[in-house]
């Protein structure tokens, strides 16, 4: 039956005489939905050495320092880890959204508020030393990203406000808390009025792994999201009402699932990964709380999670090529003289590049030869 | 004034399926042409190509012997070609008026003058400055063929009109459609129910499976011989056993009241019935009168009062959908692909969604998906569904195998009560057949069904009892042998019987 069809497509298609035809597949093909990333990846490097060849570059030269100068010794892989771990966790909170149709995209927002709060936690034993500090340290983080995402998700559940715009917003507000806190009451008294806050005590800031390597233990944060979120997706009856709540909200509801204690779990989940992304960045590199406490990791950790098609181990391979993107705009700046911002103009190529390759997921393009 | 409209050799292909398969008509005008088929026969897409909407892959159209090129809906505007859609198009805010005039470019004057014309002509009595919302189904239908009339068509595609209109005005739309008739339009009625056919029309067209099946005259068809034609088989005719009177009373609705705080929806009005062991109560109306409130209040999607609903000697009105479940309830809601199943979803997962307690589909908070996948697997064989993949994605079932899915995962647990809403809306003869057979068995088995549903002919095939819902009020109940369609028809329409 279906042979036969396809024969009589192809049969019209003679008739118009097209070269190419496009073709809507009857089933999305699962192999392209795990090829299309690594396509997306090719035509963002393809288009890159071209922008970098009309600004007269040598493509090969250009990519070559934004792509492998900057990973090729010990301390630039290592740099590449402390860049990814970030991405990677918010990534993976954000796939609990993503998956349920919740569209968080205030990641930016949850790290910076959960970056406050255990920052003013830290600032309260800035003069003190002790195990249990670093702890209380992380959970106030987790805690504070948490309070900051289930503002958009109450206002979703109970006030049918759109979650796509308030999350975006808050951003710009938890950004401002933070400008406000640094330069006003929690800025350095001895700081000479910059506006950044006191030092953690040691006893705040997350290990060092390696001598001399900035990589710190966030990683291990990271990466037992990753096997959580794995774990909860595939195994769990929580996993199973979040995806039938991501699908139908009245199917959640008619299954008995208690549809909008979902929708905050979600929240709930992703705001805490931001946050604890945030600890991260402050406990980790930087060890104080300043204006600039993440270059918009929580908008990037977006592109990673759909690069990685929302699924655990995806979201490890995309935090990883992403990452490369913040270092090698870093190195390209330094060597070649190109703004660091290429790095985000590659970003949002790869994401361009993804959503229009997932045009393949639906159709499929037939080539056929002239007639006659 | 002739018109001679012809369509011939028609193809139309999806991905998938043949939409038309080479369909060839002709009509004239000065008769009334049905066009008769099942769903996904290939009528709708051919009144589509007609109407400019879908562009045919093969194929030419005539109207008066000239070639037509209908590349949008404004070039069959322009030809004279109107269209009623099964579904309105109006916006409901807008008063008739603004509705009418709003994709014309005649002066307001002279148009209001042309529409007053137009009914007084044909007897059409509504008031054109009030919102469209606070019209009847069957005026707001006269508005969208006022709003074609204003052309001056040659030609009107009705397409299944009838189906949100009482028995009085559908009597009414079939007189304003013969007058059309005799005043040289020509008429397309687009159905698949063959009364209407035998009542309205002069000549029948059937399409099967994309194809067209036969072209008759009325006078020679009866409905036997259409049914015939339209499925391909030989129908058998399933009757119900007279239910034994049983006095076991299974659950008992008291002083349900629901106010919604959405506009859009219907509030109910101190409802009261009960339902016995092994009947089948059925709850007849038009859409919109306040049963998917009812439905859902009913499956506990909308919490009651407590006391509201005794089941089994239990009150529940206090519980979810799951926690009624466990004291034996069913539920099998109307909208299918959004509520009933998830069609992104494997067969399996679907079936996971009926989660009672003894299932152990879920322990400890992990899914067990061996337990699910056995389930899945019974329920496929024990009703019918015709796939043995239940790895299948269920947007790949067709509508009538998703119902058997849905139908059986919730009877597979035995339950006490079905409650069903639509459960064979927009599904073919033979898995209606094979539904109401279920419905029929289970209640041999004593189980109880309540049958909220739109279709008279279908309730009244089934019920043991009926009662009619009207603007959130229910009727009181009567038995089924003493009820007629027309009967309920005046029901549904808010009239009163004595």
């Amino acid at each position: 039956m279906l042979k036969k069809l396809l024969q009589k497509n192809l049969e019209c298609l003679w008739e118009e005489e097209k070269l190419i035809k496009i073709v809507k597949r009857d089933q999305p093909s699962r192999a392209i939905f795990f090829l299309t990333p690594v396509l997306a990846i090719f035509l963002t490097l393809f288009a890159g050495g071209l922008i970098f060849y009309i600004l007269g570059f040598k493509p090969f030269e250009a990519l070559k320092f934004f792509f492998i100068v900057p990973i090729a010794d010990m301390y630039g892989f290592s740099e590449l880890l402390l860049k990814a771990t970030p991405l990677c966790l918010i990534a993976i909170g954000l796939s609990f959204c993503f998956k349920s149709n919740n569209w968080n995209i205030g990641a930016e927002g949850q790290l910076t508020f959960g970056a406050i709060v255990s920052g003013g936690v830290a600032l309260l034993f800035y003069n003190q030393e002790g195990f249990y500090i670093l702890p209380i340290v992380i959970m106030a983080g987790a805690i504070g990203g948490m309070l900051y995402a289930s503002i958009p998700a109450i206002l979703k559940t109970y006030f049918n406000t759109n979650e796509i715009l308030v999350s975006l917003m808050l951003v710009y507000v938890s950004k401002l808390i933070l400008d406000y806190l640094v330069v006003g009451p929690w800025s350095n008294p001895e700081g000479f009025n910059f506006p950044e806050t006191r030092q953690f005590s040691d006893s705040a800031r997350l290990p060092i792994l390696f001598e001399g390597l900035r990589i710190h233990a966030g990683i291990f944060l990271a990466l037992a999201a990753v096997v959580a979120s794995w774990f909860i997706f595939y195994k769990t009856y929580l996993g199973f009402q979040m995806k039938v709540s991501g699908f139908s909200l009245k199917t959640a509801k008619y299954a008995g699932y208690k549809g909008k204690k979902m929708i905050i779990l979600v929240f709930l989940i992703s705001g805490a990964c931001a946050g604890l992304a945030g600890v991260g960045e402050i406990t980790g590199p930087i060890g104080q709380l300043h204006r600039e406490v993440s270059p918009d990791y929580g908008f990037t950790a977006i592109i990673v999670a759909f690069l990685g098609r929302l699924h655990p181990v995806g979201i490890i391979f995309a935090s990883l090529i992403v990452a490369i993107t913040y270092l090698g705009a870093e190195t390209a700046q330094i060597f070649m003289q190109i703004p660091k911002y290429t790095g985000q103009v590659f970003q949002g190529m790869i994401l361009f590049f993804l959503l229009a390759s997932d045009y393949l997921l639906f159709f499929k393009i037939k080539f056929t030869g002239l007639k006659k | 004034m002739n018109t001679n409209l012809k369509i011939s050799n028609i193809i139309k292909i999806y991905p998938g399926c043949i939409a038309n398969d080479n369909v060839s008509l002709e009509f004239e005008s000065g008769k009334i042409y049905a066009l008769l088929g099942e769903n996904g026969a290939g009528k709708s897409t051919l009144v589509k190509i007609l109407s400019g909407v879908i562009i045919p892959d093969q194929g030419k159209i005539f109207l008066n012997k000239n070639i037509l090129k209908l590349n949008s809906p404004l070039d069959a505007k322009k030809n004279d070609i109107g269209m009623v859609f099964q579904h309105f198009n109006l916006f409901e805010t807008l008063s008739v008026f603004e509705n009418l005039i709003i994709d014309s470019d005649e002066t307001k004057e002279n148009l209001r003058e042309k529409i007053e014309l137009i009914m007084k002509k044909y007897n059409f009595l509504i008031n054109l400055d009030v919102p469209v919302l606070n019209l009847s189904a069957g005026q707001k239908q006269k508005v969208e063929i006022i709003r074609c009339l204003i052309r001056n068509p040659k030609v009107l595609i009705m397409d299944e009109p009838t189906s949100v209109l009482t028995e009085q005005e559908t009597s009414e739309l079939f007189l304003s459609l013969k007058k059309f008739s005799e005043e040289g339009i020509l008429i397309i009625y687009i159905t698949h129910k063959l009364k209407e056919v035998i009542r309205l029309c002069d000549e029948v067209a059937v399409m099967r499976k994309g194809k067209l099946v036969s072209v008759s005259e009325i006078k020679n068809e009866n409905i036997e011989s259409l049914a015939n034609k339209m499925v391909g088989q030989n129908l058998k005719t399933i009757k119900k056993k007279k239910a034994k009177t049983s006095t076991d009373q299974l659950i008992k609705i008291t002083n349900l009241n629901f106010i919604s705080e959405d506009p859009f929806e219907t509030n109910l009005n101190n409802i009261n019935f009960s339902v016995n062991r092994g009947e089948c109560l059925g709850i007849a109306g038009i859409s919109g009168n306040g049963q998917s409130e009812l439905f859902q209040i009913l499956s506990g999607e909308i919490i009651s009062n407590k006391n509201s609903i005794e089941f089994n000697k239990n009150y529940i009105g206090d519980l979810n959908p799951q926690e009624r479940r466990e004291y034996l309830m069913a539920f099998s809601p109307e909208d299918r692909l959004e509520q009933a199943a998830i069609p992104q979803m494997k067969i399996f997962e679907n079936v996971a969604l009926n989660n009672f307690k003894s299932s152990n589909f879920f322990k400890n908070g992990l899914i067990n998906e061996n337990k699910i996948k056995e389930h899945a697997k019974k329920i496929i064989s024990d009703f019918n569904v015709n796939t043995d993949n239940i790895e299948l994605k269920s947007q790949f079932l067709s509508g009538g195998n998703l119902q058997k899915l849905i139908i059986g995962r919730e009877l597979i647990t035995s339950p006490d009560l079905l409650i069903c809403f639509n459960p064979t809306w927009g599904l073919d003869v033979g898995a209606i057949n094979y539904i109401h057979e279920t419905l029929i068995k289970i209640n041999e088995q004593d189980k109880s069904i309540i049958l909220i549903s739109t279709d008279t002919d279908e309730l009244l095939k089934l019920s043991d009892k009926i009662s009619v819902i009207h603007k959130g009020k229910l009727s009181k109940i009567m038995n089924a042998e003493e009820v007629t369609s027309e009967k309920l028809g005046v029901l549904m329409g808010g009239g009163e019987i004595d």
